[in-house]
């Protein structure tokens, strides 16, 4: 059993750009999608292209994020865009508009092109947020965090985390291997629900112990070596270049853009187009 | 409860806080594609969750939100799922609110203070997926049926079970190391 990371190094825009600039980017679309509440096509689908041309960017295979996708598709298609569908509800309340055309089983137009939006505005989201463990580096999680303003002390947790991960993957590795020895059969957990649940515990139980051990012995090398009583240098550094700058602007030019439009000029509001309406009735 | 030890923030939270992070990453991770467990509908059973109360409680608040925030993002990005901001700080508050409980705490082994973890707990995973799943409303623009019925109540079912089956025996094994290790 390995534990391996998602992310593999590929000469691309998207791994050349500075970690704090996807981060920032990534919440400056959340953010000029969700604070003025965007529901119009005419802002949702170029923000959505947006978002797959940066995806497709970043060059990663189908097969790494296949599971990922039929996930995403799965909650997004079934649990958000049926319920939309459906019942029309989560958006604005023009959604309910008790004069748009029904196509069937009390689905009118108005609810058909906000499921649609919904969906579209969903997986613009998405489509930024899945690249992000494929395509981040997780050695530099921890500085970027630090040069973003999070204080020494979480930053250090972060970076300890990720440097903790492979140890106890293998304390994991060890413990499942000594339970076969012991006749354990971890593919065939038999019986309801609670029993195999009260099985994983042999698995879980001697590694969680035995990390409370190592934390003391961490504890006690980190406070010999005075950790906390001063600021922190950090090993890697982050500096921004020409693209970062881009990206930034670019992103924030989204969000007050989508800002003004919203509230300067009312546009962005959920409305039907035109030709959806002849397209489908 | 707000007294100076529960809000503490010194290297031993920093240390446990970053192990429950691995651990919560590492379960996830191995539920997720090692062992999986059944799920019904789209109810899913993470025994890492019962791993993340164990460590609030035991180590307090700050522990908790660090190992449930940091550690969720672990879990998702091993599996490759991306980086969602609402559910990492939901499941940091589902660790952070048993974490409220540490400074009372003196034998992990007694049956009020087990039951008073799972209460805690219960409580932690109630605020926390309640954070999440309505946050979703904003983020994703879902209405507040969706968000109770198709977002909390088949996370916070999973989580409930779990808790309330691997807590306990969480902390009557701890209660043997701590008492060999003397701290």
């Amino acid at each position: 059993m390995l534990v391996t990371w998602k992310y593999r190094p590929r000469n691309t825009f998207i791994q050349r750009l500075d970690p704090r600039t996807r981060w920032i980017f990534l919440f400056s679309i959340i953010l000029a999608l969700t604070i003025p509440e965007i529901w119009d096509y005419r802002i949702v689908f170029p923000l959505f292209v947006l978002s797959l041309t940066l995806f497709f960017m970043a060059r990663i295979e189908w097969k790494d994020v296949r599971r990922a996708f039929i996930y995403i598709f799965i909650l997004v298609f079934f649990i958000v865009g049926l319920n939309a569908l459906f019942f029309g509800r989560g958006g604005p309340s023009s959604v309910l508009d008790p004069s748009s055309p029904v196509l069937f089983f009390g689905v009118t137009v108005s609810k058909a092109w906000f499921a649609i939006t919904q969906v579209t505005r969903m997986l613009t989201m998405a489509l930024l947020a899945i690249p992000i463990p494929y395509t981040m580096d997780p050695n530099i999680y921890g500085t970027a965090f630090k040069r973003m303003g999070v204080s020494d002390k979480v930053s250090f947790t972060i970076d300890l985390a990720f440097r903790f991960l492979p140890t106890f993957a293998r304390d994991l590795t060890i413990t499942v291997d000594a339970q076969r020895a012991r006749g354990y059969e971890v593919e065939k957990l038999k019986g309801g629900l609670v029993a195999r649940i009260q099985r994983l515990a042999p698995l879980i139980i001697p590694v969680v112990m035995q990390s409370t051990v190592t934390g003391e012995e961490v504890i006690d090398a980190m406070d010999l070596r005075a950790f906390g009583t001063a600021p922190r240098s950090w090993l890697k550094e982050l500096r921004y270049a020409a693209r970062d700058y881009f990206m930034i602007a670019l992103g924030v030019a989204i969000f007050i853009t989508c800002c003004v439009l919203k509230w300067g000029f009312g546009i962005g509001g959920f409305f039907v187009p035109e030709f959806f309406t002849r397209l489908v009735t | 409860m707000n007294d100076k030890s529960t809000w503490e923030f010194g290297t031993r939270q920093v240390v446990y806080g970053a192990i429950g992070a691995a651990l919560y990453g590492v379960f996830s991770w191995a539920t997720n594609i090692l062992f999986p467990l059944p799920a019904a509908g789209n109810v899913t059973f993470r025994p890492a969750v019962a791993v993340l109360i164990f460590f609030a409680v035991a180590y307090g608040p700050w522990v908790g939100l660090l190992a449930g925030f940091i550690g969720n993002m672990i879990g998702d990005g091993l599996s490759g799922w991306g980086f969602y901001w609402n559910w990492s700080l939901g499941n940091g508050l589902m660790g952070m609110i048993p974490g409220l409980i540490v400074a009372t705490i003196s034998d992990f082994r007694a049956r009020s203070t087990i039951l008073k973890a799972v209460g805690w707990g219960t409580l932690g995973i109630i605020v926390g997926m309640l954070f999440a799943s309505l946050t979703e409303m904003f983020v994703g623009g879902i209405d507040l049926n969706t968000a109770l019925v198709g977002y909390f109540t088949p996370a916070f079912l999973g989580n409930l079970v779990v808790t309330v089956i691997l807590l306990p025996i969480l902390m009557i094994a701890f209660a043997g190391v701590a008492a060999r290790r003397g701290r």
